[in-house]
Order: structure tokens, then sequence, then C-alpha cells
């Protein structure tokens, strides 16, 4: 029986490690996407394949999946009758066997004390190109299988006992565009991991592997009592909600269009299922699926935890396994999530955070405080062209924001659920890329009305500099997020494209498309659902949107049954009356 | 030349006398005022300079660390602040990077969102366009937006307003123009610039760094005019030097402008006071090791040159700010840390503290909950009857009784339990010096870990054992470390430019003209502050990354004309530094030079030493015996362990442990199998027989 003391000390130095090798893979990397956007991730994972510790500044769509990159890696090299050996570095990007979707390529160290293996350390990162068809690695929504998609890694030594394997760095280099970039994010995963490596066998050395392992069952046990806890807290019983995905809002095909997320939370004792039958069928030539393994086990996890064990509300917790343990989930083989290969799974980001506001609509009937609206969802869009050195290829990620909360307003402009990287600066963007960013600002033509407001989207102009092209994918350019108790639903986001004096609007999911010199996109996003009666709000709450510039006097008075005088002073008695008329 | 040194902290004033010609030095302390720094601040000196004999007016310089600034920020008591910013790009300070502070929860607040330092209403925009080209303006300034701007926010009642365009840190002549239509038109208002605070790219931490100026900007100046009248009116006619957060001092002219430059005042006094005690004694890498009670500040010295923390890297209160400061790293561990037993299990001790009041149970100030310092008397670490020097009673029984309670919920014994305590907090402490100092390529058994502040000593040799340091340093005064650190320093000025160059089509002659413009701003800078300028000395430094990477580290450049062989040397530099920090080099790629960086420093007189301790005889200096719990290969034992008065410890005398020294502003533990040293330089060593 191990001591709590020892638990506690070998726990954090599993994090300290975590830390460091994210640490070092943020600033080790090349391209803006892993180091501005911080679209990595970084972890340590036991021999058994159960994830231990995750690094603190990574994407949770990053850190997460790495124990099913592990178990997905270890179970194609059984079945090749191949396995470990100290010194070996493994490739992984298999969506079918644990990856998050092909460009997040995980590199894998297996840690051996002598002969034994230990556990493993492991990175991932969103790379900006993976040989697909089209430049860049989002907005690839034309891929008709997982073929096309780029290269698919199955668990491929790239160093075989300490041995580089040069082949398969001559074939990424020569099938990436950008590769000196995308090798050099690919060198730097590996040095990290490495690093995390020597480092996790140092730690095992100073305890003995008995105490090391005793540790971090006692951990995993922990952080599933944990959630354990949490889930008792409530009352048995099933929850359904549903919400909607744009797909391909331009396509005549149906079944590609308007597609349910369906999620029902089953709560009995201390346990939780997450049922998604009801979910649209996959989509068998377009990439919006979402690998089981990877993409919707974490978006359900990720809104689970972040709801019952919110971390404003309880800490810290270490994330490991153990807080997965108590919830189970169920898709039916041959929907959107849980697809068969070789559907294409590359575009798979929207809908998954979507699968995770969906699972927060259903938990939002049994713990209405701790939720938050509907949350508008992301888009990333992904820039290229050519110079005399060679091609380009930029990726922005595009902001959603958060629905209202009890007794909060939504978070304005933020990266949502299960995603959380940041912005490339305005300033680095047009210093390295012929692009110009020509606005960058909160909405200020919409508002998800509510006792406690969405929060506002944002709006960026990107100016093309030079000829080139876009890929883009995204969603909820049709469907609102979703009121809360009376709020009124948010708002769509929209994207348009001008090209000399003709703007249109582009679908939220548009392949690559060629564009000019002096083309410009119009990147509106979403404004996240309102949360209770609009007509509750506080009116100073409301005058200060309005002093704030994010309203309109006449929206005061519409949405929110608040006058104000032309001096921004509340008329009491227009503002009572207004209100008593509801 | 006659001194004083002042640390303001959240609960006591901290002040040194210091004579450079008699080597006379005399601490004092007395209370804090929070409500009016400066009175509590007077007092104390009139006070000190009544113990020493001298007249006030004979002091040359007053010399000061202040948490006015950090405290406006972590109080959100700052002014109302404007901002004039670039059209299209009112929210720059609001979206931030678009990233939640926190992964894992729905109910977070942002900072930047739900506090902002300058309300949307006030943040106004105006036509103007520049972009990475430095040479190309692509919309003119409009100065008639601009003038409606200033009144605009003028009559909304700002106090401050910073003007913030993208690029100016290329190119700042539009801000520089827009400033000063501004305080034409809103004479009175606190008036700041992005270029002039922080020249360097990245738009969010750039105007964050300016907003926060503003928004602090007129209660430091007022507080700084304020300190210096209450000076003149005792008959003061000294230069007031205010510490910033590089470790150097700046006149109070400076700080005025630019009181962004001392958020981390306080804790870089400590590092230099940390890092003097240890040059007394010719130890050159150090790792500073300041406990309080609710934090414990990290510091990292490295062949005696303080670290300094990467641009990227600092902030304050969740806020970037893109200022010089040295690289300190706190954590929440400090003496009234609080250990507990959470729901499912596990065992945890801090970040929550019981601060001051009600404090750990052994005050006897209504604290029920156990916390380090409980830990420490329960184990006879610390001397019920000779906390600060006795100045306190400790409560062993209410200590006894809250360690108790937590034994049982552990299912421990009370020693295991407080002792577990204490394992707990110290692996916090240790990782967090691991991760400053192995993470980035240094070991740290080739360090000497310089342990000060209340509970330093008290910790220090056990985290020391746990890092392999095989060395404990205890500075003269522990306990005021900071405001002794403030007599060890210079003036120091800096600028930095962005540059972003790349090695594959770098041309040296543009470098130079960079460097001869900001030694020319510095120049003026110096002159300006009333300083010899033939006195000042000039570093050269430069942030470099392999293309495409986002962050630098930063290289030396060397004296002398710049020239292409110069800077083959700045990239074999970065090459190494870089194999060092991350243990990888890319050799064949190309190379960036991001920012150049430049900073004066100009002499200032400085603190030589200590007087050398009375010293006598270890009987002489034996309080008494007492039970003492130490972990030793065999569990946990108790020895009968002498306590000791410091002062009268014979001198360079090696010692056995376990031991206990007292002396009025710390406790310092010696463990079994440790030796220690009163050294007649004034500081106390703990060697270590350490295999971690």
């Amino acid at each position: 029986m191990i001591d709590p003391v020892t638990v506690s000390v070998i726990h954090g130095a599993l994090e300290t490690i975590a830390v460091e090798m994210g640490y070092k893979l943020m600033r080790m990397a090349h391209s803006s996407i892993i180091r501005e956007s911080e679209d990595f991730g970084a972890g340590i994972v036991d021999r058994h394949g159960r994830g231990l510790a995750e690094s603190a500044q990574s994407t949770p769509l990053q850190s997460g999946p790495l124990p099913g990159y592990v178990r997905g890696m270890l179970r194609q090299l059984e079945a090749r009758g191949d396995t470990l050996h100290p010194g070996d570095v493994v490739m992984h990007n298999d969506a079918y066997a644990g990856a998050s979707h092909g460009p997040d390529v995980g590199f894998i160290v297996p840690v051996f004390m002598g002969d034994n293996l230990v556990g493993f350390t492991a990175t991932t990162a969103h790379h900006l190109d993976i040989g697909a068809l089209t430049p860049g690695s989002c907005g690839i929504v034309d891929a008709i299988d997982a073929y096309a998609e780029g290269l698919q890694f199955k668990a491929i030594k790239v160093f075989d006992r300490g041995v580089r394997n040069d082949a398969v760095w001559h074939i990424l280099r020569d099938n990436i565009r950008a590769s000196d970039l995308v090798v050099g994010d690919m060198e730097a995963q590996v040095a990290a991991a490495r690093i995390g490596a020597d480092r996790l066998l140092d730690l095992i050395r100073r305890y003995g592997l008995e105490t090391f392992e005793a540790a971090c069952d006692a951990s995993l046990d922990y952080t599933e009592k944990l959630m354990r806890l949490a889930i008792t807290a409530l009352p048995d019983g099933t929850w359904s909600a549903e919400t909607t995905i744009d797909g391909f809002t331009d396509s005549d095909d149906p079944a590609r269009r308007d597609l349910k997320i369906v999620a029902t939370v089953t709560v009995a004792g201390d346990q939780l299922l997450v049922d998604l039958t009801g979910t649209a069928p996959q989509v068998p030539d377009r990439p919006i699926n979402m690998p089981f393994v990877g993409t919707v086990d974490i978006a359900v996890w990720l809104t689970i935890r972040s709801i019952l064990l919110d971390t404003a509300e309880h800490g810290h917790i270490p994330v490991n396994e153990g807080l997965t343990r108590p919830i189970s989930i169920v898709a039916p083989k041959g929907c959107l999530a849980n697809p068969i290969f070789p559907a294409p799974t590359i575009a798979r980001f929207a809908p998954g955070n979507q699968l995770a506001d969906t699972v927060m609509k259903a938990l939002a009937q049994v713990v209405p405080h701790q939720v938050s609206a509907g949350i508008g969802n992301l888009r990333v869009m992904a820039f290229s062209g050519d110079t005399a050195e060679g091609p380009w290829v930029h990726m922005e990620i595009f902001e959603g924001s958060y629905g209202g909360r009890d007794g909060a307003d939504g978070m304005d402009a933020v990266d949502t659920l299960y995603a959380n990287t940041r912005n490339n600066p305005v300033e680095d963007i047009e210093s390295h890329l012929p692009l110009r960013v020509r606005r960058y600002e909160l909405r200020e033509d919409a508002v998800g009305a509510g006792r406690w407001r969405g929060g506002q989207g944002s709006v960026r102009e990107f100016e093309m500099l030079a000829d080139g092209g876009v890929s883009i994918e995204g969603d909820g350019h049709k469907h609102r997020p979703w009121g809360f108790d009376g709020g009124a639903d948010g708002h769509a986001a929209t994207l348009y494209l001008q090209s000399g004096n003709e703007r249109r609007e582009l679908p939220s999911k548009s392949p690559y498309r060629r564009v000019k010199r002096g083309d410009t996109f119009l990147c509106i996003g979403p404004c996240g659902g309102g949360y209770g009666p609009p007509f509750l709000r506080a009116p100073e709450a409301v005058r200060a949107d309005v002093a704030d510039g994010l309203l309109s006097r006449a929206d005061a008075a519409a949405a929110f049954g608040v006058v104000l005088t032309e001096a921004l002073a509340i008329d009491d008695a227009a503002t009572a009356s207004a209100r008593a008329r509801i | 030349m006659k001194m004083i040194g002042i640390d303001v902290g959240g609960t006591f004033t901290d002040l040194v006398y210091a004579d450079t010609d008699s080597g006379a030095v005399t601490i004092h302390k007395v209370s804090t005022t929070p409500a009016d720094p400066s009175r509590g601040m007077m007092t104390g000196m009139e006070e000190l300079a009544a113990k020493v004999g001298v007249n006030l007016s004979e002091i040359d310089t007053v010399l000061h660390a202040t948490t006015i600034a950090t405290n406006a920020v972590l109080e959100n008591t700052g002014c109302e602040a404007g901002m004039i910013t670039t059209e299209g790009f009112r929210d720059v300070l609001h979206i931030g990077r678009h990233q939640r502070p926190q992964h894992y929860s729905i109910r977070q607040e942002i900072p930047w969102q739900s506090k902002p330092l300058v309300k949307r209403r006030h943040r106004l925009t105006v036509r103007e366009r520049l972009t990475s080209d430095r040479h190309t303006v692509l919309e003119p300034l409009d100065e008639d937006g601009v003038r409606a701007a200033a009144r605009a926010l003028k009559a909304a009642g700002v106090e401050a307003i910073a003007v913030c365009f993208l690029f100016s840190y290329l190119n700042p002549t539009h801000e520089r123009r827009a400033a000063a239509i501004v305080r034409d038109e809103a004479a009175g208002v606190f008036v700041t610039t992005s270029s002039d605070v922080a020249p360097q790219f990245r738009e969010f931490e750039r105007f964050t760094t300016a907003a926060m100026n503003a928004f602090i900007g007129p209660k430091v100046r007022r507080y700084v005019a304020r300190l210096d009248e209450e000076l003149r009116a005792r008959g003061l006619d000294a230069d007031l030097r205010i510490m910033r957060s590089n470790g150097g001092l700046a006149t109070a002219a400076l700080i005025g402008e630019l009181p962004v430059l001392t958020l981390l005042s306080g804790p870089a006094a400590g590092v230099l006071g940390g890092a003097w005690s240890g040059a007394l004694s010719g130890r050159r890498n150090l790792i500073t090791f300041d406990i309080g009670g609710t934090s414990a500040d990290i510091g990292i010295v490295r062949d005696g040159v303080f670290v300094e923390a990467a641009a990227r890297d600092t902030s304050i209160a969740g806020y970037p700010v893109l200022v010089p400061m040295l690289d300190i790293h706190t954590i929440g561990a400090g003496g009234g840390s609080i250990a507990f037993v959470d729901a499912a299990g596990a065992f945890r001790v801090g970040p929550r503290s019981a601060g001051a009041v009600p404090g750990p149970a052994a005050y006897g100030r209504g604290g029920t909950l156990p916390t380090v310092t409980d830990a420490n008397l329960v184990l006879g670490r610390l001397d019920a009857g000779n906390f600060l020097g006795g100045a306190m009673k400790l409560d062993a029984e209410a200590a006894a009784s809250v360690i108790g309670d937590l034994a049982k919920t552990l299912k421990l014994t009370p020693e295991a339990a407080a002792e577990g305590v204490l394992k707990v907090i110290n692996a916090n402490m240790a990782n967090a010096i691991r991760s400053r100092t192995v993470e980035k390529g240094l070991d740290p058994r080739d360090f000497c870990l310089v342990a000060f502040g209340g509970a330093g000593p008290l910790h220090g040799a056990d985290v020391a054992a746990m890092l392999g340091i095989p060395e404990v340093l205890v500075p003269p005064a522990p306990g005021i470390c900071s405001a002794m650190g403030l007599m060890t320093t210079d003036l120091k000025y800096d600028t930095v430019r962005t540059v972003f160059a790349r090695s594959d089509r770098l041309d040296s002659a543009e470098l130079a003209d960079d460097f001869a413009g900001m030694l020319a701003d510095l120049e003026a800078q110096v002159v300006a502050d009333g300083i010899d300028l033939a006195a000042a000395t000039f570093l050269r430094a430069a942030d470099v990354r392999y293309f495409g990477q986002g962050y630098e580290l930063r290289v030396e450049v060397p004296d002398g004309r710049l020239s292409d062989g110069m800077v083959d040397g700045i990239l074999a530099s970065f090459h190494a530094r870089h194999a060092a920090e991350y243990g990888h080099a890319f050799p064949e790629k190309p190379v960036e030079i991001v920012n150049v960086r430049l900073t004066a420093t100009a002499p200032h007189p400085k603190l030589e030493g200590v007087p050398t301790p009375p010293g006598g005889t270890l009987d002489g200096a034996l309080v008494h015996r007492a039970p003492c719990v130490f972990r030793t290969p065999d569990g946990l034992r108790t020895f009968d362990t002498p306590r000791y008065a410091r002062d009268r410890l014979p001198l360079d005398t090696t010692l056995p442990g376990p031991a206990i020294v007292l002396q009025t502003d710390t406790t310092t533990v010696v463990p079994p199998g440790a030796t220690f040293l009163s050294g007649s330089d004034g500081n106390l060593f703990i060697r270590l027989g350490v295999s971690p």
C-alpha cells in the first residue's frame, strides 16, 4: 500500500515532465500552427496505454488522444508481429487506430528500463501539410476517402533501435509541401519526446519501478474517484439533446447537409453513459466523419470534465485516464461519430466541437448552473501560394464564442470547448506572409440576447497581397448557437469573398480555390446563445453594452426592453413598461 | 556615501542603512501602512536615522522597492484609462490571443475581458496604417481624428491615454505625433505610447503593456511625486532611486513615465540581495530561494549574471507584459500553505494559504487548518519560544491538534503526517527549481541554494537534498534580503528594436545602424536623467531564433564594429544556446534575428560587505536542546537537537547537524548528516552529503 505523500510527489514530477516536453516542443517548432496557435500535445502514457499526465500548454484535442495513439500503435505492431525496442521512435497518424485525424501526427518513444518497457512519452502536433490533394491540412473538404487526405502512417518506426530510418524521412520530404517547416516540426517532436523519456526514466530510477507504478495506479484511482463523486451528485436519469451541423450546405445531396448530432446522457449511480445513437449516418465520401477514438471520445470527456469538474470551481485536477473510467460512450457503427474505414475524417474538427456542444446541451438539463448556452463553432482557413523560395502555407484558426452562463456573460471571441488554440499576431502574419489583416474586432451587429448574453463573435478581414489559394473548413453558418432557459439563440457565422467589386458568400466548407492579389476575405464569427430571459438582464449591463458600442439603442429596447435616452441614461419608466408588456 | 534602502512589503517595511565609507550597516523593520505606504517609510527612516545617529539631511541616496504598481494591477485599482488605436483594431486588448486561460472550465473568467485595462467605450480608433516594411506608410495619420478622440476621452474623464498603433515598433512616428496632439488637447492626462513602453512585435502583448502603463501611470506618478515631497520636507535632498523588475535602478522621473517597469520591483531586489550574499563568499552559480507566508520566489544567477526572462514569458495577474524582468518564478508555497485531503483522498498542500490572518494554527489567531508552519512546529524545527527572536509565542498545542486531525484522515502518525506536509511542499518547490534549471540544460548540482525570506532557511536543506544541490547559503539578514539587494546594483536603461533580419540575407550595415540609433536614444535618456554619461557602459544583445520558430533565445552581441564576421559569431552562439536550452540544434537552418537590445549601466555606489559577526563558542551559542524529528534511511527518528544563536556561533568552524540555528528574522534547519558553518563574511553555510 503506497502512502499518499509519495503519490502526490510522483504525480507532481510527472506533470513537470509533461510540461517540459510541451514547453520545448512549442519553442523548437517552426510553423505557426504549433508555436503560435499551440495546436500540439505532449504527455506520458504507461506501459498499458493509460494516460498519466499531459502538458498544460497544449490544446485538449491534441493531448487528450495521446493514450489512444499509443494503444492504436501497439495493436498495429502486434498485428504485424513487430515489437518495440530501446531506441525506437514510432510515427503514427491512423485515424482508425487512435489518431485524432491525419494531420495530427504522433511521435511515440517507448521507454525502457533495461529490457523492460516501462512507459511511453509522446507528442502530437497539427502539421501544416501532410501531402493531401491540395495545399495545407485543413479545408481538404473534398477528400473522398482516407487515401485522399494525405500520407497515412500506421506505426512507422522513424528510428529503429536508435538508427534513423532515412527512407521514411526521404518520403516525408518528397511528399509534403513546405517540407522544411513540417520536417523541422517533426524533428522537434521527436526531440521533445526523447527529453521526456530521459526524464521519465530518471524519475522511475529514483523511486523504483514498483513504487512508481503503485503511485501511478493510485493517481488513476484518485481521479476516477473524483469523477465518480461528481457523477454521484447528479440525479439518476436520462437526458437527450440534438443539434444540427451545416455539413455541405451547397450540396445537392440531402445526405450531406443539415446533419443531426444526437447525444443522450444517462446517469446511473456513479456511472455516466453517453449514447450518440440518432446521429446522422456517416458521409462516405466527404471528410466530416469523426474518428470514434481520438475525436469523439475526447469531445465527450472534455465536456463532461469541464462541466462537472470545472477548473474554476475545483482548481487543478490531474488529467489522466482515471477521469474517463466512469464514462462510457456508445455510437452505432457507420454514423458520423463512428465511421467505417476508409470514410474520410480529415475535416472532423467542427463536427467534433459541435458534438461537445450537444453533450453540454444534454447536461444543461441536469446541471443548468454549470453550463453555458450554445457555443459558436470555429473555422480554419489555409492560405497558400508560391514564392521564389517555394510553396508557403499558413493556417489560421478563427475563434468562436461561448454562450451566456449563470451569473456571467459568455466569453467573447475565443476558441470553444475542445479547441483552445491561439491566434497569430497581425504583426507576425504581415511580417512573414503575403497577407494583410485589415480588421480584427468584435461584432457590433448582433447579440445572443439573454439575462446573461452570449459572447460576441469576431470580425476579421484578410487581404491577399499575392495570388494564391485558400481552403476553408468550419461550421455554424446556418444553424445558430442555442439559447438556454429563455435566452435567445445566438448568431451564425458568415464568410464573404470580396474580389474586385464582386462580393460573394461562401459556405462553411469550401475546398481549395485560387484567389487573386487584392482578394479579401471578410470572416464573421458566431455569437454564442443567450442564457435566461433577456428581459431579466440588468438594465445597467445593457447600458454598458450600448456605451461600449456593442449594441444599438434600438436593439437594447427591442431585444432587452431597456429604453435609453440619447445621453444613454436608463429611462426607468419606459423600461418598466416595455418589460411589462412581455 | 550614506544610503538608505527601503523595501515595502505587504506586512513589513524593511530598511537598511549603509555608509559605504565606514562600512557600517544597520537594519530596521516597521509595519507597512497600506493606505499610504510613504507614511510607514518616513517613520521607518526617522527611527533608523535616530538608531544610527545620523541626520536625515546627510543621506545621499534613498533606494526603494515598491509594490504600488503591482498592487494597482492585482487589486484592479488603476485609473479610468483611454486608448487611441488603429482603425479596425479596437478590440486587440479584448480578444487577446483568443485563448482561454483554462482548458477545462465553462465558468472561468478571462481577466482582460472581465477586468479590461481600458474599457471598450474608451478605446477609440483613428485612420492610420503602417506595415511590416518600416519605410511604408499605407495610410497617413488622421490628425483631426486624433484630436477628436483626445477631446472625447478627456470629456469622458479618463486620467490616462495609451496610443497604440500597429507596427509602431518599426516606425514610431505616428504614435509620437498622436501623443503630441493628445498632450495638446488633453492637458494633465498621463500619455504613453506602445513604442515607448515596449517597441517589440505582437500587438496584443505590446498594447496590453502600454495600456497597463496608462492604467497605473497616474497613481504611480502621484506616489513618486509625493514621496519626493516627503523626503524634501524632512530636509533630504537625496536622489530617489527605484528598483526596476530587471534588477536595475531607475530615477524617479523615469518611473513616473514608465511605472510598468516596476511590477517585480520587490522580488527583483530579493534576487539581487541573495546573489550579493552569494558573491560575498565567491559563489557565482546561485539559485535564490525566497519563501514567505504564501509564496516562494525562485531566481537563477549563472556565472554571476542574472537571468532575464524571455519576452514571451513575462506577465502579471494573467496579463502579458513586454518589459525586461528578471526570470523570477513564483509558486504558491509558503509557511501559511494549507495541507488538506480532498474529497477523493488526495493529499495536497497549497496553493491556498492561511495568510497572516488567521494564519497558521500555531499563530493562535484562530487558524484551524493545518499549515506548513504547524508541521514545522510539530516536528520541532520551529521553536515555540524563539519564533522571530521570541517576539511571537507559537501555540504548540494548537499546531499539534490540527496536524493530529490531518494525521487521522491520512491514517498516519502525527509526525509522519507533519513530515508528509513538508515533503509535499518541498517537492513542489523542488519541481519548480527543476523547471528553471534541468529544463534549461542547467545541472542544479552545480549551484548553491541561497535560502532567505522568513521560511527559506527552514526548507533550504531539504529542497537542496531533493535536487542534489551540495550547499545551502543563508544570508546575514535573511528577512530583509530585498532591502539589502537595493544597495547592490547600478542604474540601468534599456531599449529594444524588432528587426526580423534573416541570416541568409542579412545586412550587417543596417544592423549597425539600428544599434547606433538605440545608442543615441539611450545616451539621451542618461543625459536627461542627469547621470554622467562617461561612466556608463553599454551591453548589446539580440533575440534570435530559427526562421519559422516563434520563441527567441537571447545571445550577447560583442562590442565593436558590426561586421559579417561578428554576425557569424552571433549565429554560432545562438546554435550553442539552442542546443543547451533544448538539447537540440539545427545548424543547417536559416536563423532570424528578431530583436536587438541595448542596455546602459551607470554605476551606483554599493554595499561592500557586512561587518564580521561577533562569533563565540559552541557552548556559548547553545540556547537549549529539544527533540526534533528527521527522516533517516531507517524512517522517522527523533533527535535531541541543539538550538544555537546564530550570532554567537564560532566563526569559520565546521559543525555537525542536526541543529537548529536561531536568529530574529528566521530559523535555519540543519538536518542530521549535514554540517554547517558560520562564515566570517556573514553568511551561514549548510553542506549536505547528498545523493538525490
